[in-house]
């Protein structure tokens, strides 16, 4: 079962920043600056924490998992915007 | 283009060696020992992830164990990493974390995830972790070090639990390794645990079945249509494709109803997909217009020119999703995967019992009774009034099904039954042609009155008929993915008999689901609207999809597969993506003998 996820970083590195970003890219989506919105299940969840973990400098960056709960099966979205729209890919499939 | 890895250890010839690591997953389960070792079945889970994760870490320093001579020389404390050493005695190998020595004592250290058992206010290591050390341990011993202790460092809570290396631990030890090799030389594989608690936490649960396969068997032993049913007796065995579990003893649902994977299809022509790290990126004319992270899609479907940069190809590949070819029309070309399941026993069984026609048609016949059942449930429930002759037809050529001792009677029933479907086909269909909007190019030549009221294809002569045989297509791509990702050969069917091209066993598997899935996504995609007549164009006498009709129907067959749907016989809700793998595992569990009857799946 995946678990929608906020992950926000806070890097005091630009060269570090720039290689945090380009991880989190492979596991989910770039939803503001230093924020990205990622479906995990345990093994994304431990493969992403274990890939930050190594890249970071711990006395200076911080990186926050936000657990929203599990993806699927929510009635209404956790998560409401102003401003410029969200939207959420809940499709069964990708069709190009 | 599946290179299929042949497994090197045969029952008669495995490697000499057996790894420390093995014999802890023995003492833990010995048919998930037997499916890691014999079989070479690996799956994933957190606890595996994390704990590779944690090695990956310990195995990248590398150092040199002093000889004991030396370390008794020397006398000073030396601490050495990522050990491999192996005993021709005891015909082991260990890889071991950590060695710590002082003077002449070694004592081995190995790091495991979670967190030690506590007994009488002690620290005490899991079996299954004490027989990793005593193994170290009689290598390290076999290698003229002295060790009288080993230590397991429990990561998580960060505690070092201390095993004495002592006689009844040995003993104990050598007993399971004697146990272990006659497992894997017998070439069975054990029976699964009874309703274990470890099960849960096993990362092969999904492949291993343990409750489902209990559940079978006990059906296959308390019916009298038993064990041999689909061997020796000629009785037919549909009392157990109704059977449900009492519900004293309910099925656990081990496994995920959903993986959360989605598929990806690729219908527009000329798109170009390369690789960026972990995600695809769909291109056309140099213009990025989707990106899809390739551990989030469960496989690809690529129809017509579309090109697949071979980094794409590769991480395709690595990551296990399988890639489908189709030609612009539908056509299914075939499948790329990555190396696939080395278990060679299973086919073996396939091609052995593909020759036995007792087997055959037994199969056969609950195949074809399960889809004319099926055909009939979609009958009923779907249509405006459900036809009491054809029910009752349907009901008898069902039956007939069941008894009948000739796979080709068996297709003539089928025929049959079929053409009876189908000439009630439209009266499931609740729209009518000209889908009650006004058209710009006039009114459309097209309607869903299911033209002649029967199936035609090559080419499909009306719109029905075209989004059957397109559904039946992805379908049948489905469960080729499936034959292969189970171990199967999708080619070497039962019922349907080999041909050029054709993936026989994958048209066994599909025939009870025909109906359910992509009869039912062709109902859902007109009766919705999500498809009209406007969908559609004409060349000489075939109908067939313009592209973006196309792309509404893989949504509505993809909504579809997405369906939760409860199990006949185990009474858990699984979605029928899900399901068409647990059947093919439960036929392949007939084929290896371990279970008595195939379940064919049907609903109420």
């Amino acid at each position: 079962m995946r678990n929608t996820f906020l992950v926000c970083y806070d890097i005091r590195d630009d060269k570090r920043l720039r290689r945090v970003y380009k991880t989190m890219r492979d596991f989910g989506d770039h939803l503001q600056y230093s924020i990205f919105e990622c479906q995990f299940t345990p093994i994304d969840l431990a493969k992403c924490r274990h890939t930050l973990a190594e890249l970071i400098k711990h006395n200076e960056d911080q990186v926050l998992f936000v657990d929203l709960g599990p993806t699927a099966g929510r009635g209404e979205r956790v998560i409401t915007a102003l401003g410029q729209p969200y939207t959420s890919m809940d499709a069964p499939c990708y069709v190009v | 283009m599946n290179a299929g890895a042949a497994s090197e250890s045969s029952a008669d010839a495995l490697p000499d060696y057996l790894p420390a690591r093995m014999l802890n997953e023995f003492v833990y389960c010995p048919r998930l020992f037997y499916y890691e070792w014999v079989e070479g079945v690996f799956a994933q889970n957190r606890e595996t992830v994390e704990g590779g994760l944690r090695h990956a870490k310990l195995d990248a320093k590398h150092d040199d164990l002093p000889t004991s001579d030396e370390l008794q020389a020397s006398g000073e404390a030396i601490h050495s990493r990522s050990i491999t050493l192996s005993s021709d005695a005891y015909g082991l190998i260990a890889k071991m974390d950590l060695v710590e020595a002082e003077g002449g004592l070694v004592t081995p250290v190995d790091y495991k995830r979670g967190t030690p058992r506590v007994a009488d206010g002690k620290l005490v290591a899991w079996d299954t972790d004490r027989t990793q050390l005593a193994v170290q341990a009689l290598v390290l011993r076999d290698n003229g070090y002295q060790c009288d202790e080993g230590v397991i460092y429990y990561v998580t809570t960060k505690q070092r639990a201390r095993v004495a290396i002592d006689e009844t631990l040995v003993s104990q030890t050598l007993d399971a390794l004697r146990q272990a090799r006659e497992t894997a030389e017998s070439g069975r594989i054990p029976p699964p645990l009874v309703d274990s608690p470890k099960c849960p936490r096993c990362s092969l649960v999904g492949i291993c079945l343990p409750d489902e396969t209990q559940a079978c068997s006990t059906l296959d032993s308390s019916e009298q249509l038993s064990q041999r049913t689909l061997f020796d007796i000629d009785l037919p065995h549909r009392a157990v494709a109704y059977a449900r579990v009492d519900s004293d003893s309910e099925v656990r649902r081990l496994l995920p109803a959903r993986d959360d994977l989605r598929p990806l299809y690729l219908n527009t022509q000329g798109l170009r997909v390369g690789k960026s790290g972990n995600v695809l990126k769909v291109q056309e004319k140099d213009k990025t217009i989707q990106e899809v992270r390739i551990g989030e899609i469960c496989q690809l479907s690529l129809f017509g020119n579309i090109q697949l940069s071979t980094q794409a190809l590769q991480a395709l590949c690595e990551n296990e999703v399988p890639i489908a070819y189709f030609s612009m029309g539908g056509w299914f070309y075939g499948t790329t995967s990555g190396l696939g399941v080395k278990n060679i026993y299973l086919r073996r069984e396939q091609f052995r019992l593909a020759d036995v026609p007792g087997f055959c048609l037994r199969l056969a016949r609950a195949l074809v009774a399960g889809k004319i059942r099926n055909q009939r449930t979609m009958l009923q429930r779907n249509h405006v009034e459900p036809p009491d002759s054809a029910l009752k037809m349907m009901k008898c050529m069902q039956e007939e099904a069941e008894w009948t001792d000739s796979i080709d009677s068996l297709l003539g029933i089928e025929g049959n039954a079929a053409r009876i479907y189908f000439q009630h086909f439209a009266g499931m269909i609740k729209v009518d042609g000209e889908d009650g909007s006004p058209t710009t190019n006039g009114p459309s030549p097209f309607n869903f009155d299911f033209v002649n009221r029967n199936r035609n294809r090559r080419p499909p002569r009306d719109p029905v008929n075209a989004l059957l045989s397109l559904a039946y297509s992805v379908l049948a791509k489905d469960l080729t993915i499936v034959c292969h990702s189970v171990g199967f050969d999708p080619f070497l069917g039962f019922y349907h008999q080999p041909r050029f091209g054709r993936a026989a066993l994958a048209l066994d598997l599909l025939e009870p689901f025909r109906p359910l899935i992509a009869d039912s996504a062709v109902l859902s995609a007109i009766n919705t609207r999500m498809i009209t007549t406007r969908d559609f164009v004409q060349v000489g006498p075939s109908v067939s999809l313009k592209p973006e009709g196309r792309k509404s129907f893989f949504r509505a067959y993809e909504q579809r597969m997405d369906t939760l749907v409860t199990h006949p016989i185990f009474g858990y809700r699984v979605n029928y993506r899900r399901m068409l793998e647990i059947q093919a595992r439960l036929l392949a569990r007939v084929l290896t003998g371990e279970l008595g009857t195939y379940p064919v799946f049907t609903t109420r």
